[in-house]
């Protein structure tokens, strides 16, 4: 009972956030506030090609005419969307990008959060141990990626969005905007006006992507919003592996998180997105925190293609997440797995939309949301069947768990079949954890938190067990830690 | 206060678009843009006694919005009521409203009928009901209305700490109709029955809407739609269970299950589960599919024919909700009523 064990450890040594340090990082900002010439000076520091800054210019025009959305069930103190830094970028000297030049500051940032920036680093394990890519992102800036040469041996592209831009602009601009149009909606069409860096994958034909590849984000300026695109694409009969790790100080004031995720399945290729969202969740009095406004989707447009979504969602004072799959090849497949975990003030309206366009097309949706303390958690979701689209399955399964009486989970699924050989099921439950449960617990000589943190694992196993090996201990932790002081 | 938008047939500003999130699958805005002229009120005779005749009990009906005796009623001890919602109307519109409730320890059948004999009209049908302690109600609902008939039937029903409410909507649909329920549950005890069926040809269509709305500990709910589409036939189940704050030991089950049976066929279904207390058991399951293909395989090796097979099937899965009906008398009718018509 390894894993039980190592519940309990970090229940026991762990404070509430432990990635709320803030860091002195000499840091360049753009002007505060937002018009046609702060997206103009983004795209200029990041030297775009003339297309991209009209791109950016003619989605800041759509922005403007829009409206932010009231729909999902959540709460918060509107953005002020012209009192923030679009771009906060560390300083850094002269020359090019190796490790070896790179801030020692910044550096220790990241060994602090305990993510391998040094390739020997990971190198250094047992032979056979998995290997991570990674794409370190600061602010508005990407500061490091690494194995970039390993990669580009079996041609994979693994760069920052904004690097890609510069080195295979015709790539970025056949697949950027084409899962979510600029227009998709409100945060959609401020990212696409101010994003400014984020991952570009690209995977060749026929190629099993060697390692996994992740990004981790990190807010550090204060007053700053991030806005970070990540582009995935999976040539025919490619696969790959991604991961995506999230953190950010506490502070008083609420930062804005609004990325964008696209990702693009071809024929036969495969797909597995997995995101641990850990942002700061604000203090026990609800203050401060992240809104995390994130559109992430996903499009099989190849035959045979599949995507599966897994995250794990412990973060944010306000989310508001659907990782959707559009289902246009034949055979195509989504899969979305989540854990949403709310405590304290937290508010969570997150789910999926797998939308059949492909004939026998197949999705499979697993959300599992635990509230506590005083949090409401959503499942929103959509499952819909085109008319042309026949021999579709769906399984969709929404399991909440409350702890407290303050809490509130809500379900709210659509369901809409279009042809009569759609074959959709659908299922959901409400429950509190038993008493019997954690009195069996508690009467083996776990504490009541142990026992708490004991059973919510059990509860959201299905899921953990989707995530690959390193993420799933950590989600094990950040489990039990988000849970913290919800009982009793 | 209501969760569901309020109508008024002569204000075309009250009619929802699918822009209401409550409203999402019915357009009213889109086949109703103008308020409709008046039907016409003069006393209009009635035909037969309608389907629950052989029932008995005290008739209350409407013709065209009229209340032909009393719109009112107060029910004590055991009560059978034959609510009659008749439409003569061609292309013109009217609303009824009906008031009834069930004193204390009260024992009311309501039988109601929507008997739709005109065409291209528009009927509002609202109910108020008020089920009080220890009372126990049962309505039951047949509505047969022509496939250019829009039709928007509002209930709205509270049932007091102890009372029991048991509900049957049984429809084929028109071309926009709606029948909505909602309930003020005030538990300690009070338990609600909500059940809807629905067999949809042609390009009719059927939506069956509820809130169910937990106010206080230890209530229970329990839902069982199902629904059959043929042709281009198209059903809407929307079922909302909310358990406000300190509605403890709430149980609440919900479910919706239909078969689309052609390939133009379509189902939306939005169960919602909206819950703010710990300590309480909720459950909701949908599934939208068509016949299994082993038991007609298997009944067809039997020696019955494809059609025939598939008859049956359907019927099967249909009259589970007509099972749940406590009342024999109302049971044996409805289940004729919809044999007869599938």
């Amino acid at each position: 009972m390894v894993a039980v064990k190592e519940t309990i450890d970090a229940v026991a040594a762990l404070e509430k956030y432990e990635h709320g340090f803030t860091s002195d990082i000499d840091t360049e900002y753009a002007p505060r506030g937002l018009n046609a010439d702060i997206v103009r000076f983004i795209s200029e520091k990041k030297g775009e090609p003339e297309w991209m800054l009209e791109w950016r210019l003619a989605a800041f025009e759509r922005w403007q005419a829009m409206e932010e959305p009231t729909w999902a069930s959540v709460k918060y103190t509107p953005v002020d969307y012209q009192d923030l830094f679009y771009y906060a970028a560390p300083k850094k000297k002269e020359g090019p990008k190796s490790l070896d030049e790179v801030d020692p500051d910044l550096l220790a940032v990241y060994a602090k959060l305990g993510i391998p920036l040094k390739e020997q680093e990971v190198l250094a394990g047992v032979e056979g141990a998995p290997r991570y890519a990674v794409d370190a992102v600061f602010d508005s800036v990407s500061v490091v990626t690494t194995f970039k040469k390993e990669l580009q041996k079996v041609g994979v592209i693994f760069m920052p969005i904004s690097e890609a831009l510069r080195e295979h602009p015709e790539l970025v601009r056949q697949y950027l905007g084409s899962v979510v149009p600029v227009s998709d909606n409100y945060f959609a069409a401020l990212n696409s006006a101010v994003f400014s860096d984020g991952s570009f994958v690209y995977i060749p034909p026929g190629v099993r992507c060697p390692m996994e590849l992740s990004t981790y984000f990190r807010i550090n300026a204060s007053q700053t919003g991030q806005f970070e695109r990540t582009l995935i694409i999976a040539d025919k009969g490619s696969y790959c592996s991604y991961l995506e790790g999230c953190t950010a100080p506490m502070r008083d004031e609420n930062q804005l998180h609004a990325a964008v995720v696209e990702l693009v399945a071809l024929d036969d290729a495969e797909i597995k997105y997995s995101t641990v969202q850990n942002w700061y969740p604000g203090d026990a009095e609800g203050k401060g925190g992240i809104y995390n406004f994130v559109t992430k989707r996903a499009d099989c447009r190849g035959d045979r293609s599949k995507v599966s979504w897994t995250q794990v969602e412990t973060g944010s004072a306000v989310t508001w997440k659907y990782p959707s799959c559009l289902l246009k090849g034949e055979e195509s497949s989504g899969e979305f797995y989540s854990i949403a975990i709310t405590n304290g003030h937290q508010q969570a309206d997150t789910g999926t939309k797998m939308v059949h366009l492909g004939k026998n097309s197949k999705s499979r949706i697993i959300a599992k949301a635990v509230s506590a303390g005083k949090s409401d958690s959503t499942y929103r979701g959509l499952v819909s069947v085109h008319p042309k689209a026949t021999g579709v399955r769906n399984f969709t399964q929404c399991d909440s768990l409350l702890i407290g009486k303050e809490c509130g989970s809500h379900t709210v699924p659509y369901i809409e079949a279009r042809n009569g050989s759609a074959q959709l099921e659908h299922e959901a439950t409400t429950t509190r954890l038993s008493d019997d449960q954690l009195f069996y617990a508690q009467q083996r000589g776990l504490s009541q938190e142990e026992a708490v943190a004991l059973l919510v694992n059990g509860f959201v196993r299905d899921v953990l067990q989707e995530l690959p090996m390193e993420f799933a201990v950590e989600a094990q932790k950040l489990v039990a830690i988000s849970l913290e002081g919800s009982v009793g | 206060m209501s969760a569901l938008p309020v109508i008024d047939l002569k204000d075309a500003s009250s009619f929802p678009s699918r822009r209401v999130e409550a409203w999402k699958y019915s357009d009213l805005r889109k086949y109703l843009r103008e308020a409709p002229a008046p039907s016409p009120s003069a006393a209009i005779p009635m035909t037969g006694g309608g389907p629950f005749e052989g029932l008995g009990g005290e008739p209350m009906a409407f013709v065209n919005g009229r209340a032909v005796g009393v719109n009112t009623l107060m029910a004590c001890g055991t009560q059978t009521v034959r609510l009659r919602l008749i439409s003569k109307a061609e292309a013109t519109g009217h609303a009824t409203t009906a008031r009834i409730s069930a004193r204390a320890g009260a024992k009311l059948l309501i039988l109601e009928t929507h008997e739709g004999e005109g065409s291209a009209y528009v009927a509002h049908n609202r109910l108020e009901l008020d089920v009080a302690h220890d009372a126990e109600v049962t309505r039951i609902v047949l509505a047969d209305e022509p496939e250019d008939a829009i039709s928007i039937s509002q209930a709205r029903v509270r049932v007091a700490p102890g009372g029991r409410y048991r509900q049957t909507v049984v429809t084929t649909g028109a071309k926009l109709q709606r029948l909505e329920t909602e309930v003020t549950h005030l538990g300690q005890g009070a338990d609600v029955r909500m059940d809807g069926l629905y067999a949809l040809t042609g390009a009719r269509q059927a939506d069956l809407t509820s809130v169910v709305d937990h106010t206080a500990a230890d209530g229970t709910t329990s839902q069982l739609t199902k629904g059959v589409v043929r042709d281009a036939g198209r059903g809407v189940f929307q079922g909302k269970i909310i358990v406000e704050r300190g509605a403890d030991g709430t149980d609440a089950r919900m479910g919706h299950h239909a078969l689309i049976l052609s390939e133009r066929g379509e189902v939306d279904a939005k169960p919602e589960l909206i819950i703010y207390a710990d300590d309480v058991q909720c459950a909701h399951g949908n599934t939208v599919g068509n016949l299994d293909q082993n038991a007609l395989f298997y009944m067809q090796q039997r020696g019955l024919p494809l059609d025939e097979a598939r008859a049956l099937l359907t019927e099967a899965f249909l009259i589970e909700v007509v099972d749940r009906i406590e009342h024999e008398g109302a049971r044996e009718v409805v289940r004729e009523w919809l044999t007869a018509r599938l």
